[in-house]
Formats: C-alpha cells, structure tokens, sequence
C-alpha cells in the first residue's frame, strides 16, 4: 500500500511543531504560525483545534514535548524500493554518479517493466559524457543564481556565443528533451541542452535576475466544439488535459472547449487538433481557424488517392 | 457524521479528483452515482486541496466545479496532495512520534518500550493508556513497512528505528518525483527535505496519473513478484465493474495523452491485451505464473507491430497493412525527420527529393489515424488493408472541409 498516515500533512505539521518544542517552549501564537507555514485551509483549521483539545499527547499546555529526539522518519521500504527503481533510470546519472540504492531492497519496477510507447525517437543523449557535464553545471547555476556562457548550435547548424541567466530546466516527457529557460535574453529565453556544445561559468557579474519575461501575449485561447462520437470527449479532454480549460456542455453531444496555450506551441496545437478530424472544429483564434483551412484545402486539391 | 478533512478509502477521492480535473462541465446533480452529501464533501476535500486550482462556473445547468492547471508551471504535482490526508486516530499521532522517538536512541524489547511511553506520557495530567495488544500491533505495522526494524537477541526481540534517509540527491528527487511512474513517494521523500529549489518544470505533463499510483504499485509488484492477479475493472460508462484475473507482463505508458494500461496475458480468452488503469479499482495480488516469461516474449515479438494498445484488428485479418505518401518542399527537411522520430513501428522510404512513404503492419491501423492526419496539407497517397477504415479517413476528410465551408460532403 503507499496511502498511509505517516506521509500525511498532519504528521508533517506534527514533525515541525515538535522541532521547535525541543528548542524551547512554544505559544500558542508560535504553534498557530509553525501550523499555517506547513498546512493550508482546512487543514491548519482541523489541525489548531486537534493540538488545542490536546487529543495527541504529543505537546504540554506549557508548550513543551516529551520528545527528546528530532523527529525524522526513516526511510520506509516503500520508499527503498522506489529509490532503488529510479536508480535505474538512465536519467539518474545525470545527477549524479553514485545514487542511492539498498541492495537488500528489490526496485520496486525495472526499465523493462515499462513501455513509453508513444515517446519520440531523438531524445537527449543521456549517457554523453560532455552532456551530464552541462546538465551538471546548468544544475548549479540555477541554485547559485550564477551566469553562464554558452556555444551552440542553433536550428541552421551556425555556432552562437550567449551568457545566459539559468532559471530553470524543463523537460517534455513526449519529446524526451531538457529545455534550458533563462532570464534576460533578448535572443529568446529557450535553449535546447542537446544543442550546446561548451558550457562555463561566466566572468561577468549577474547583472539581471527573477523572472523569465512574459512575452507580451505569450498565452493565447482557442475555443473549440467537440462533438462526442467515437468517444471523443473523453479522449480530447484527456488529450488537452495538461493545458488550462474550461468545458462546457451545450447538448447530449456538443461541448464548448477553450484552452489556453502558449503562442509559440501554436504549430503543434494546430497539427494535435487535426488529429481529432471532423470531431473537434476550431471557432477561435481566428489566425488559427484560417491556419487550419489553409491545410485542408491543401490537402484537398492533393485529391484522393489509394495506392501508387 | 460530522464533515471530516481525512480520507479512508482513496477510491472515494479518485473518481472525484477526476471528474473535476479532466471533465469539470458537470453540475452537482449530475454526480447520479453519488449522494449529494457525498458530493458536497468530497467537493469540500478537492476545494481545501487545491486552493486556487479549484474554480467554478454557474450556467442554466447549475454551478460547475473545475479544476484548471497548466502544468508547465508548476514544479510539484498538485494532486499527490490527496495522497497526504490519510485519516487516522489519536493514537496512531501519538504512538508515532512516541515510538519512534524512544527506538531513536538504542534497540529495546517490548516490555522496555511500554515501560519508556507510560514515562512520556506522564508529563500529561491525564495520561493516555495503550494497552499492551495495541503498541504490538502498531510495531509489527511499522516493521513491515521498514519504519522499525525488529530483530532477535537470544530469546527476545528487539526493536529500533530504521535508519534515517542519507545521501539522497534532492536533485534527483524533485525530477523524479515528477517524471517517474509512482512518482508520489518521491513526494513523500521530498516532504521529509528542506528542498526549497524549483528547478524543474515539465512540458506535456500529464499529472491525472497520480491518481492511479495505488493501482500501479501493485501492478509493479505483481511483474516483481512474477504473479497473477485479480482485477476489479470499471466499464467504460462507470456504471458496473467486472472482476477478471490477468497475468501482468508490462506497463505501457502514453506520454502524448497521459493513459497507463497493463498489458497481460488474459487466461480466459487466452490473448495478451491492454487494460486501462484509470479504469483498475482494486488489484489482488494471485499465485506464482510460471509462464510469465514466455508470454512477455509473445508480448516482446507482437511490439514491432503494436502502434499503440490494441492488439485486435477490426477485421478478420491477423495484421492491417497500411501506407501513405507525402510530400514537401526541399527546405521543409523537419517533414522527413518528423516521420522518423515520431513513428513507432514501420518504416520509411524516401521516394525522391520531396517526397517520403511510411509503410507498416499493424494489429490495429485505426491507431494510427490520429498521427496520420497530423500530416494533412501533405498526403498524396494513402491506403489500408482495411478498406472501411480507408474509406472512413476519406469521409473524415470530406466532412472536415464541410466543417470549415471548403466545399466539403456532410455525412
């Protein structure tokens, strides 16, 4: 089973509030700021009123514990095994070279186990030494908040010289790619790590910092109508379900979707939605309806033709 | 009874954590299944989880509960929240943090052990009193689950607490705990670290899986343990459940629509098929399959012609046959690449400068409708074995250039 108490919120909370009691003793003032930094809602609600009535012998009305350790939770054999799984992975070594494993422990799955079958051919080369090397040092740029120069080759094969302030690394599990995203770069924010070919720290002081910018208009909404045959509903709105939407039903088999996307996925948006056929016709943006009659009546004056 | 935060079953949850994240058009009434108070509170639940991810929506229908996430900005899966709010006793929080503090320090018996948490206790005005039937069952519990370990020293038995987690890379976990399968016990792992870091975000991420990590991780051990097992499986219309019993052989992901399916060998039928998790209520682990290892071969030689799950051809044939053409400028040279990188089964042949042909042999051509049609602008030539399929992606067609007054047939 992995749905068990311990993992929860409230033993989380518990842990924190118990930390600092060995410290000193805590008011009520301090408990109900340790409860609201770990817990939201509900949960601080039901959690103050639990600590309140004292209904765990945990805490003293005094504010101090008989605990005298800090309270860890040890690593469970659940927690092993899948530690000891990922371990596997090829990703792994990207972190590091010697990951945490417990011989006497079975991974909870093996990479046979697993079949992505839908994943695109030219993933990342994981094992590539120069690679996990950038990968390695992107890592820390990030967490230091440090710059970077890069080299790469852009999309026409031409070399190009770029500092760059890390910010974070995104990773699409369809493309099998890490995307480096960086601030304050006005030849764009996104450079693919396959592509770069040296990595350094760079001399210069940072000179900007925070946020990657929102490119003005960044987000754009498509709305759509779905029409609910071949089970239609259930696999576009599985399909979109990653994106924000809204759905609304307009009778037993018509529904309104609108998504928002981000303007540059817009050619993938167009080829995904083409997938569906006849079941999903685009009614906003504009741009995008036109886009899509541009294919068709290309398709259309190709004709029809059944084998050569 | 009184409204209450924690959850006992996770079932209760997943249907509705669903229901709101990938539908959301549904009014209260619309939940026929369930009673409204059962409506309200599991409402209540998501709303308290979720916060600012839970919207809503009021049309002639009645207000409507959505939840609404674009996952590329977020580091941390929302939903492991529900994996977090386990009910439990009184007892279980204090006989938690109790044992485990006291099995801290040095391995003690059993008598030791009630001896050290009726001293505890004491500093209350009231102390609480565990009988003695109750701390053993709460030890055995935790060294099953690796919390303790329980060890034998001449004619009694010992216990201390396991050892805390060392060297674990936070890295590693932040990313794993995303892009893994059961990747919410490595949320669990990283509850337990001071990670601040958001350094991950991922693009595609289809996060509903984490509602089926109960599923999964008994599906896993199943494979591990290379045993049978029983399913309680939904129909598609979620209005009865069929029990089956399967020998698992794979898990097989989709990383373009976010589905998880058991591929298994079905003894009644005697055929390898594919079964959706989200569709799996409870899994029972069976007896020992001697036989696994050769039915994952089958499943093994079948791969090279499996486009997706379906193992079955819409016609009498064993395989569907199906090609097609297309066509593009000379400098459109990521139109060639695309079929390569993208296709999962077949091959590919460069007909001439500007023109390529995909050819395979399916079990089931229908699958790979959707791709092909991401092509549209540029297919010369297609053809499948199954003539109504063929006839089918024709008449799709002509309806789409109807749908868009390009002059198209309505059907």
């Amino acid at each position: 089973m992995i749905f068990f108490h311990w993992y929860g919120v409230y033993f989380q909370a518990m842990a924190k509030i118990l930390s600092a009691a060995l410290d000193h003793p805590l008011d009520k003032k301090e408990i109900r700021r340790l409860v609201q930094d770990t817990v939201v809602g509900e949960t601080a609600f039901f959690l103050l009123s639990a600590l309140e009535e004292g209904r765990w012998q945990l805490l003293t009305k005094e504010g101090t514990t008989p605990i005298k350790n800090k309270p860890v939770l040890p690593l469970t054999t659940l927690e092993k095994q899948w530690l000891n799984a990922i371990a596997l992975d090829k990703r792994m070594h990207l972190f590091c070279e010697a990951p945490y494993e417990d011989p006497q422990v079975e991974p909870l799955f093996l990479p046979e186990d697993i079949c992505v079958f839908d994943r695109y051919q030219d993933g990342d080369p994981y094992e590539d030494e120069t690679y996990r090397a950038h990968f390695r040092l992107i890592l820390s740029a990030i967490k230091e908040g440090k710059q970077l120069e890069i080299t790469m080759k852009n999309r026409t094969g031409s070399l190009m010289r770029r500092r760059v302030q890390p910010h974070h690394l995104e990773y699409s599990p369809k493309d099998d790619k890490f995307r480096l995203i960086t601030t304050g770069n006005r030849f764009g924010n996104t450079i693919n790590l396959s592509r770069i070919l040296t990595c350094q720290w760079s001399k210069t002081p940072l000179v900007t910092a925070g946020e990657p910018e929102e490119k003005q208009d960044a987000k754009r909404k498509l709305v759509c109508l779905l029409h609910d045959k071949r089970r239609a509903l259930e696999r576009v709105l599985l399909h979109f379900s990653h994106l924000e939407k809204e759905v609304e039903q307009l009778d037993d088999v018509s529904y309104r979707l609108t998504l928002w996307y981000d303007r540059e996925d817009e050619t993938e948006l167009v080829i995904r939605i083409l997938s569906f056929g006849p079941l999903v016709q685009v009614e906003e943006p504009e741009d995008m309806v036109e886009e899509i009659k541009r294919r068709l009546s290309l398709q259309k004056r190709l004709g029809r033709s059944r084998s050569v | 009874m009184a409204y209450q935060e924690l959850v006992k079953n996770f079932n209760r949850i997943r249907d509705y954590m669903r229901e709101f994240y990938i539908y959301g058009y549904k009014s209260r009434k619309a939940f026929t299944n369930k009673s409204s108070r059962s409506y309200d509170n599991e409402r209540r639940r998501v709303e308290g989880w979720m916060g600012d991810y839970m919207q809503s929506r009021r049309s002639a229908s009645g207000k409507q509960i959505f939840l609404t996430i674009d996952s590329r900005t977020i580091s941390h899966n929302p939903l492991y929240q529900a994996w977090k709010v386990k009910s439990f006793t009184d007892g279980d929080m204090t006989l938690h943090f109790l044992l485990l503090d006291i099995l801290a320090e040095k391995a003690l018996s059993f008598p030791e052990i009630l001896q050290r948490l009726d001293q505890a206790l004491s500093v209350f005005p009231s102390p609480k009193t565990f009988d003695a039937s109750t701390v053993r069952k709460k030890l055995k519990v935790y060294a099953e689950e690796g919390l303790v370990t329980a060890k034998k020293q001449g004619n009694t038995i010992v216990y201390s607490a396991a050892k805390p987690p060392e060297g674990l890379n936070e890295d590693a976990l932040n990313f794993f705990s995303e892009a893994a399968p059961c990747g919410v016990i490595g949320s669990y792992l990283l509850d337990q670290t001071k990670s601040a870091h958001e350094i991950f975000a991922l693009k595609h991420h289809y996060i509903a899986s984490a509602m089926d990590s109960q599923v999964l991780y008994e599906l896993f051990l199943a494979l591990r343990q290379k045993c049978s097992v029983t399913l309680e499986l939904e129909n598609r219309k979620k209005d009865g459940v069929r029990v089956l019993t399967v020998t698992p052989l794979k898990i097989r992901i989709s990383v373009q629509n976010g589905r998880q399916y058991l591929t298994a060998y079905e003894q009644q039928t005697k055929r390898i098929s594919s079964f959706r998790l989200d569709h799996v209520r409870t899994v029972k682990l069976g007896k020992q399959e001697l036989q696994m290892e050769e039915w994952k071969a089958a499943l093994e030689r079948m791969e090279a012609h499996l486009w997706g799950v379906s193992s079955q051809s819409h016609t009498k044939e064993r395989m569907d046959y199906v090609e097609f053409t297309i066509c593009y400028q000379p400098q459109e040279h990521y139109i060639p690449k695309r079929l390569l990188r993208e296709k999962r089964c077949g091959t590919v042949v460069q007909l001439n400068e500007t023109t390529c042909k995909f050819m395979a042999e399916v079990y089931d051509a229908s699958e790979l409708i959707p791709w092909i049609r991401t092509f549209l602008c540029r297919i010369t030539q297609f053809h499948c074995s199954n003539q109504a399929l063929e006839d089918k992606f024709y008449n799709d067609l002509e309806e789409m250039y109807a749908m868009y007054q390009l002059g198209g047939e309505k059907p």
